[in-house]
Formats: structure tokens, sequence, C-alpha cells
């Protein structure tokens, strides 16, 4: 982003009138902004200290101050709420370690596929890749939940093909724990089912996600391919031509000018997909609101919808507030993490990256 | 360059209807507040909300009719909405101040209610509160205030498919009575495209055979989930799951015991009484009766459930809204809500016309008499949610481990 | 039915760039049409099989859920979501806030584009700060206390409170923002010396010139707030609120009566999706430049 177009150069005189309609022109997103999140944090940071039960106003003299005691519950209380947080953890860190490099290759392979100029028809198949990602988590949802039925297409398509398939959304049983069950390790060691953490077991930790998170880690990549793709598409297009000609006459075959041309000059890019995906997926909500509800046997619960039900259903406000806290904690450690692996072997100086040239800014505003 | 006009149009109209229709809104919004601050006393015709966690149109349809009866007799106005979330909708009404006036309680739930102050104390002095069944008056009652009038009442039965049973060539004889028999019936009855017996995983199911083993939650105030008799019980159904004459709602791909019931994927399910409902509605082509469970190592037992009227203590119109509630927990209109939508009257008075009008359904009202409710201890909602969703992998679990960790959270949630 | 819409229209336009090389087939090549249409076809499977099921009846739904033919042909399902669900009362409320908030955000966001990109004014360094940092904050976190403000501040289960909230969109200020900088400043200063206020400036001169990031502005703030659910979950409870998506997510729940009701739920589904598919279709070509646009900021 360009962080320091914000700046012209000093000196000029500011006219009065540009100070007064200058205010006056932010006004309404100022203060839209200022209601609707910069003081929603400050109030459920306040809630999620306080021992408010959801009867009445949070600031009324009955609620009190409770330090920490909401963190310390989640994070070391040792029951229930503890093991359903990091329940929710474990599953939630399963659909991101698979979610985002699977969205992250898949889109960036469609779009080397459909970015060439030779392809014919690369319309119709940008819009077939591209259009799952405008229709709502809801509708999607839905069908995912037909097409994955007990009886639903995906097994009857099994079904053709001799294949007992799976109760998808039924299925509680991880998937890393049915491919150690095939070879044979179906009980946990007893180093990983004696100890473990936030309440879950390392055998727990290690079950992979369940049959039915994993119709929904499918639903994921196949709704944000799209979008990703295109932003490779782009990326691609401006990469100059010279530069893989050259590496082209250098003798580098396909795969090579791919690994050594194209990806570094990808790096941005990359780095956009990577940190929109992460932030993406530890949010996901919509689908488990609507398909799952944390079912079965709370291997699709996640952090987001944990703070949900505590708060709207169990009325722990405090709980959910303290978990939504936590999880954008997290999200921004992953961020800091993703950026400092990508950093560290670019060789593009920091600075640089957030300075676009001024002919490139207007972006969205270039089209013929 | 192409013209901008119909774009600016397109804003125009956006924004046109932008100031008209958030204008409409938030006047809607103001308009209605004070109205309900002006109505606090009893005095004079008010306005009461309605929330309900309906089972489907044939019971939102019979309550809105009884409650506009009662408006219209009373002068009053009363508007009744069908939660899609029930527990969701309260939470969001009582942080918000603006609680529907009356709203259905489950007895779990009761507590938490209870204790955050969100619910009006009021059934111990309904003109009927000792017209209730006592074990009714026990499940909403907290630190010895009886909190709410019971609604109604549900006990599960054995609910079983005519055709399939006496294409399996069994008779009224063989109607099983202990747990041997059952699965001797549910065996006969499996066949290559419909199990014997689907129910779902939730301890609102299978507790029933933990009672009939001798087993329960809590015992005396103190967490009893990892007795003998509770594992009993769930070795039992593992059994069952394990040679195929039962299977878990979820591995048939249905939503519950009735649907796999109704759309023949079972033979038999354990349901309660609301599956009347379901079946007229849904799956009227589907002939069948209800047997009582069988009995277990320890005796007969089934679950019973049961809603309340709850009146928020928020409530500006609490007068009327108990007035109401009296009205809809009298025995005539307990059992239009009977003849709707399938519960059962919550007050003695009504059982008898109840057997004579459904002889079909005595089953349940028998059962009532050995029906344990579920505990309504605050946090053992949660606690119950826990071991459902443990409950789902009971086909390849160890039950062994899911009751010891439902013990231990038990514990943590009594105190 | 966007499925096969999707096909006629591609079909229909031109290639979108002209092939610069032309080469002999190559088996290479081949293989390479094959995976493209192979992978298209999954992707456009779950439209095309929700397309077919909605006009299923409910036991052919379920018997043969593979099948692209209904058979028979029927039409229960809308009959079922127009007559005994609040489906109408749903789109209305769904046009309503999406109108209000399209428009709302490109008015809002374009004034405090233009007025970080051209107006100086003390503080505006500040300003942007403080945009750039709510950008950063994740929705879902929000999720609880924007119940609790939209509360306190009175209009929970209104109109008011399901749109304002909606209105803060940092990103749509910063394209917005981005554009005006590329807006040579010469056009304003003609008009200033010809004595136009600021807002005759912005109004008539700048924001005409801007149509095509206006148009990706309506674009995503439609897209977005024609999808939102999570926001429209907390911030009402009174069914006659109900969105499309708080509305189908409930009938996904199974609020009409028992059972799977597989077309029902994929009818509720495929006509939410109508609206966002003919914008997508309609501005498709803006589309894939508004990603490409997103790179290069």
């Amino acid at each position: 982003m360009s962080l320091t177009s914000g700046r012209r150069p000093r000196g000029k005189r500011v006219r009065s009138h540009e100070a007064g309609a200058g205010w006056l022109f932010t006004a309404p997103v100022l203060v839209v902004l200022g209601l609707f999140l910069a003081l929603p944090v400050g109030m459920a940071a306040w809630v999620s200290v306080s021992n408010w039960s959801g009867a009445g106003s949070p600031f009324s003299s009955d609620v009190s101050f409770v330090g920490g005691a909401n963190y310390s519950e989640l994070l070391a209380g040792g029951g229930l709420v503890t093991q359903d947080f990091g329940t929710a953890l474990r599953n939630n860190l399963w659909y991101v370690l698979l979610v985002v490099p699977t969205q992250t290759v898949l889109s960036l392979g469609l779009a080397v596929l459909v970015g060439r100029q030779a392809i014919r028809g690369r319309g119709f198949f940008r819009t077939a890749f591209y259009f799952p990602s405008v229709t709502s988590s809801v509708a999607i949802t839905v069908v995912f939940l037909f097409l994955f039925g007990a009886s639903g297409s995906v097994n009857a398509a099994l079904a053709k093909l001799s294949v007992d398939g799976p109760n998808w959304f039924n299925d509680p049983r991880g998937v890393l724990h049915l491919l150690l069950g095939a070879v044979g390790l179906d009980q946990a060691p007893e180093a990983l089912a004696s100890s473990g953490a936030l309440g879950v077991s390392w055998w727990e930790w290690l079950s992979g996600p369940s049959v039915a998170m994993s119709t929904l880690i499918m639903l994921a990549v196949f709704t944000t391919s799209g979008t990703f793709m295109l932003l490779f598409i782009a990326a691609l297009q401006n990469i100059p031509s010279e530069v893989n000609e050259a590496a082209m006459v250098d003798g580098a075959n396909a795969w090579q000018r791919f690994r050594r041309v194209t990806l570094p000059q990808l790096r941005p890019t990359l780095f956009t997909v990577l940190t929109l995906g992460l932030i993406g997926t530890w949010q996901v909500f919509d689908q488990i609101y609507v398909g799952t509800q944390g079912d079965p046997a709370k291997t699709t619960v996640t952090p987001a919808y944990l703070s949900y039900t505590a708060s709207f259903q169990q009325q722990n406000w405090g709980q959910g507030a303290a978990i939504a806290f936590i999880l954008f904690a997290i999200i921004i450690v992953f961020t800091i993490l993703q950026r400092a692996a990508l950093r560290e072997r670019t060789t593009v100086p920091r600075r640089k990256r957030y300075v676009v040239p001024a002919s490139a800014r207007p972006g969205e505003g270039g089209r013929p | 360059m192409r013209s901008p006009r119909p774009l600016a149009l397109l804003a125009c109209l956006a924004t046109l209807s932008l100031t008209a229709a958030c204008g409409g809104g938030s006047g809607f919004e103001s308009d209605e507040a004070p109205e309900q601050q002006e109505t606090t006393a009893a005095a004079g015709p008010v306005s009461l909300q309605v929330m309900i966690g309906s089972s489907g149109p044939a019971e939102t349809d019979a309550v809105t009719a009884a409650v506009d009866a009662w408006a219209s007799e009373t002068g009053n106005e009363v508007e009744v909405i069908a939660a899609t979330d029930l527990n969701q909708q309260l939470s969001q009404g009582f942080a918000a101040g603006s609680p529907p006036d009356v709203f259905y309680v489950s007895s779990d739930l009761v507590a938490g209610y209870a204790n955050n102050g969100s619910l009006l104390p009021y059934a111990g002095e309904l003109e009927n509160a000792g017209d209730f069944y006592p074990n009714l008056v026990e499940a909403f009652t907290v630190d010895d205030e009886f909190m709410c009038a019971p609604k109604d009442f549900s006990t599960l039965g054995l609910v079983i498919n005519n055709a399939s049973w006496e294409a399996a060539g069994l008779t009224e004889d063989d109607l099983p009575t202990t747990w041997e028999e059952l699965r001797d019936v549910a065996t006969t009855l499996t066949t290559g495209d419909q199990v014997g017996l689907v129910t779902s995983a939730e301890y609102q199911r299978l507790g029933a055979f933990m009672a009939q083993a001798g087993g329960a939650l809590v015992t005396d105030g103190a967490a009893t989930v990892d007795s003998e008799a509770n594992l009993e019980a769930l070795q039992y159904v593992q059994s069952m799951l394990a040679d195929g004459s039962m299977q878990l709602t979820g591995q048939v791909g249905a939503g519950w015991g009735g649907e796999a019931f109704g759309t023949g994927k079972a033979a038999m399910t354990i349901e309660g009484n609301w599956i009347a409902g379901a079946m007229t509605a849904d799956y009227p082509d589907v002939d069948y009766q209800v047997a009582p469970l069988p009995a277990g190592p320890d005796g007969e037992a089934s679950l019973s459930f049961t809603n309340c009227w709850g009146i928020a203590a928020e409530s500006p119109s609490q007068a009327a809204a108990t007035e109401l509630v009296a009205f809809l927990t009298t025995p005539e209109q307990q059992m239009e809500f009977a003849r709707a939508f399938g519960v059962m009257p919550s007050v003695e008075a009504a059982q008898e016309d109840f057997i004579s009008e459904f002889p079909g359904f005595a089953a349940f009202v028998e059962q009532g008499d050995v029906a344990v409710t579920v505990p309504n201890a605050e946090g053992v909602s949660t606690v119950v949610a826990d071991l459902n969703s443990q409950l789902q992998g009971l086909p390849d679990g160890d039950a062994a481990a899911i009751l010891s960790s439902t013990q231990a959270n038990l514990e943590a949630a009594l105190g | 039915m966007t499925a096969t819409t999707t096909s006629a229209r591609s079909a229909a336009a031109p290639p979108s760039a002209p092939t610069q090389r032309r080469r002999a087939p190559r088996p290479g090549r081949a293989f390479l049409y094959v995976l493209l249409l192979a992978i298209a076809a999954v992707y456009l499977f779950p439209f095309l099989i929700q397309l077919a099921s909605a006009f299923k009846t409910e036991s052919d739904a379920a018997n043969n859920a593979l099948s692209l033919v209904p058979h028979p042909f029927s039409l229960a399902a809308f009959e079922q979501l127009f007559t005994r669900s609040d489906f109408p009362l749903w789109t209305m409320n769904s046009v309503i806030i999406t109108l209000c908030v399209t428009a709302g955000r490109v008015f809002f966001n374009s004034m405090a584009g233009y007025a970080l990109a051209r107006l100086r004014f003390r503080g505006r360094g500040a300003v942007f700060a403080a945009i750039v940092a709510v950008m950063a904050v994740p929705g879902v976190v929000l999720l609880i206390p924007k119940f609790l403000v939209v509360n306190q501040l009175g209009i929970y289960d209104s109109y008011a409170g399901m749109i304002l909230p909606l209105l803060a969109d940092a990103a749509g200020v910063f394209i917005m923002k981005n554009f005006f900088e590329s807006i040579p400043r010469s056009v304003e200063e003609a008009a200033r010396i010809d004595g136009a206020g600021t807002f005759r400036i912005y109004w008539s001169v700048v924001l005409p010139m801007a149509r095509p990031a206006i148009v990706t502005l309506v674009i995503l703030s439609f897209q977005g707030s024609w999808n939102e659910l999570a926001h429209f979950v907390v911030s009402r409870s009174d069914p006659d609120l109900n969105t499309l998506t708080t509305g189908v997510a409930a009938l996904a729940a199974g609020s009409l009566g028992q059972g799977t009701q597989y077309p029902l739920k994929l009818a509720a589904a495929l006509l939410m999706t109508i609206p966002v598919a003919v914008l997508f279709f309609v501005f498709q070509r803006q589309i894939m430049a508004t990603a490409e646009g997103a790179v290069k900021e």
C-alpha cells in the first residue's frame, strides 16, 4: 500500500477553506470508522476484563472489573472452556495450514495456465474459476451441504467408481488419524496421549482436520482461488517480457524460467496473497454458522465461532470478547511471522516495496 | 468516453433510497421505544411480544391463534415471533435491554437466565401454580423459587414403522420390553436399505439407556457420570452400533430421528411426542405406533423434556404477560396445543382428556411416571453439549473415556 | 442458470487479447486444454447441480443427486419459497440495505478519498494513518463489539443499525484516494479559477471523471453488503429484518419444517446468487481490472 503517498511537498500555502473542507469531507468516514470500529474495540476490551453477564448495560455499576480472569480461564483454566478453546485452535490451525498453501499454489497454477496470451477461451476459463468467489458464502455453503451430503452428488459419483464415500459433514474422524490408522497406528502412543496443551492431548492436536473440516477446506479453496488467481494474473502481466525472453535465449527451460525468473518477480503478490489468506482463514465463521454449527464432535468449531457462541448463546460475554482479542493477537503474530519468513530471502530493500511508481498507482482507474 | 449519466442516476437513486430507508428504519425504532415505556402500568391495553422456538408451522400457527384469541378478548396487542435461534435471540434481547415479554425457556437453561436476573419469578403466584406435575415444577425451580410456568412436556418413546414391523413378521407380542428384545427386533428389522433403530447421538436420546441401567448425570447434586451403569448403557449402544442393528442419525444422513424414520431409513426410532407433528406434516403416508421404551437392567426409564413460559424481568407489562401465561396454561388451551403439535399438557387435570383423545400416545404419557429430566443446574447445558459432541464419535469411541471426561467437566461446572 | 450464462457469454465474447504467435497444435497444448476444461468442469459442476436440483422433487434430489436433469421437473421449491417463507421480504431488505450501503460508501469514500488526495489540511497525515490502522482490524473480532455499540446507540434491530456500521470501509477510501491522485490537477484548477467552491469541484468536476473507480467501488460494496452475514446476525433479531443471507441461513438450518428439503434450500441459494451474478457479468471486465489494480497499489 502506498503509505508514502499521503505526503505532499511542504511549504505550499495551506488554503484555509481547504482545511475546513478537508475535515468536512473526511468527517463522515471518520465518524463511522470511529463509531463502528474504534469504539467497539474499546468496548470489547472492557467487556473482556469484566464479568458482564449479558443483562443490562455493560457499563452499569453492578458490572465489575475482573482483570485477566476471562483470559486465564481460557488459556489456563484447565476445564471445559480451555478444552473448547484448544479444540477450536486445533481445528482452525489445520484449516489454515491446509487452505493457505493450497489456495496459493492452486491460484498461481491457474493464473499461469490462463495468464498466457495464446490460450483460446481465456475469458471463459477466468470466468469459470472466478465465479465461485462472487457468490455469497451462505449460498455456496448450502450447495456444498448438498454436494457432500450422505447421499449427495459427491458420494453418488464415488459410488459409480465403486468407492463408498464417507458421510462428509457428519464424520468427526481426523484425517491424519485415519491415515495413521491405515498403516496400523490406531492407538495413541502413551507419550502423546498423556500430555497436551490447552486441555487437548498432543495426539488430538495431531488428528488433522476432521473429514467434515476437510469439506470446509475444499469449500474455502474453491471460493478463494479465483480471486487470488486474478491477483497473480495481473502480476504476471506486469513482468516485462524481455526478462523471460532473455532467459529463454540463455537456454533456460520452462520450469527454470518459472522458478528463477517469474517467481522472484511475483514475491510482492505472493506476499499479498499469503497475508490475505492468513487473515481470511483465521476468521472463518460464515461456513460454520450456516453449515456445521461446530459439529460433528466440535471438530469444526473455530475461535471465531466459539467467540460467537460463548457470547450470544451462553451469555459468557467476557469470554467471547477475550477469545476475539486472542484471535486478533494470533492473526497479528502469524502475519508478522510470515512477513519475516518472506523478507529474509528477498533482495528488494524493504522501503522499495511500498513505493509505487506514480504511473502504476491509479491501478483500477487505468482501464481503456 | 462513455457518458457518466446512467451511473450518476444510479448513485442519486441509491442516495435517495438511503435517506428514505435509513431514515425510515431509525424512525420506526424511535416510535416504538417510548410507547413501551408508557405502558408500564398494567391498566389499559398493552402490546406484548411472545418469542417461541417453534418446531414448525403447526406450532407457530397454534400459538399465534391462542395468543390472538387472548388479545382480542382482553384488548391487548400481541405479536408472536418464531425465533430462528431462540437462545441467541434471547441473549441479544437481554443484552439489548429489550427482550420479548414472554418466551420459551427450556429447563436446562432456566438456571442461567434466573441467576443473571433476566427472568421474572412469577410462577409461584399463578392461580394454577398447584396444578402442574410436581417434577415439572421442580425442573423450573431455582434456589427454591418457582420461576416460570411449565408450558407442556414431552417424553421419549419407541416409535415403530408398522409396515416394516409386519413385513418382518413381527406381532404385538414382539414389542420389546428388555434390552435383549430390543436388540432382537432391531436385528430382525434391519434390511438392505433400512436400519432397525436410528436415533440421534445425544444425551437427550441415549440418556434414556443410562437411566434404564440405573445411571444419571447428577445424583443428589453431585456428578455421577462415570458410573458402572452409564458405562453399561453406552457399551450396550455401542454393541448395537457394531452389529449394524442400530445407527446414529448422522450415519444415515438424517438431521434427526424423525427424518430417518419418516424417510424410511429407519424402522424404529427413539423420539419424543413432537414427532407426531412432523409425521402428519411431512410424512403423512407412514403408518406408525408408539411403544414404551424397553426396560434396562434397572427397570423402565425414559427422559422427559419441558419448556416453560418465561417472562422477562425487564418487561414493562408484567401483569399482562402473567395473565397471558395463565390463559395459555389452562387445560383447555393446552389440549389445543396437544391437538396442533403433539405436546402433552403440563397440568395433571388434562391427562385423562389427553389419553382418551390420543390413545396412540398413551405410551408417551405412561413414560411420564418413569421419566427423568435433564439436570437444570447452571453450566450443565454446556457440559451436556460437550457430552453430545463426544457421543457423535461413539461408534468408534471409548465409552469409558467419554464418561470420565464428562465427569470431570460436570464436577467443575457444579463447583 | 448462472453457469449457462457463463458459457454463452464467453463463447460470444472475442478472446480478450489478440494472440501474438500462432503455434501449430502440439500434444502438450492439447493436454493443456484438457486440463483446463477438466478444472473448469470441477468449478462449474456445483452450480450446475444447484441449478438442476432446485427444480427437482425432494426424492429426486435425494436419490439422483448426480443427475443434471430434473425428473420430474418441479417448481414446488420455488412455490414454497414464495408462499410459505418470507423470501420476498428478505429480498426487499437485502435490496434496501445493499442500495443504502453502496450509495453511502460511494459518496462518503469518494469524499474522503478526494480530501486525502487533494485538499491540504492540518491532520491529514493523522487521518490517513488512522484509516490504515483500522484496516488492519479483522472483521470477526468486531462481531461482539459491534453488537455492543449498535445496542448502546439504540439502533439495534433497525435498518440504521444494519446499514451504518457497514459504511465503515477503509479500503474504499484507499481506492478513491489512489484514483484521484491519478487525475491531473489542471482540470480542477480551471474550475477553481472560474470561482467554483470545493464541493462544486468535487461533485461536478472530479466525481464524473471518477467513473471507473466508482464502478469498482459499486461492485465491491454491492457484493460485500449483499453477501454479508455475520453483521446481520448480530445487529438484529426481528424476523422482519431478515436479509437473504440470514433468512437462507435459517432455511439451511431447517426453519421451514423438518427434513433435508434440498431443492428448497438450493432454490433459495440460487435466487440469492442471481443479482451478484448479473453484476458480475455486466462488469466482468471491470472486475478483472479491479484485481489488477489491487496488485499495483
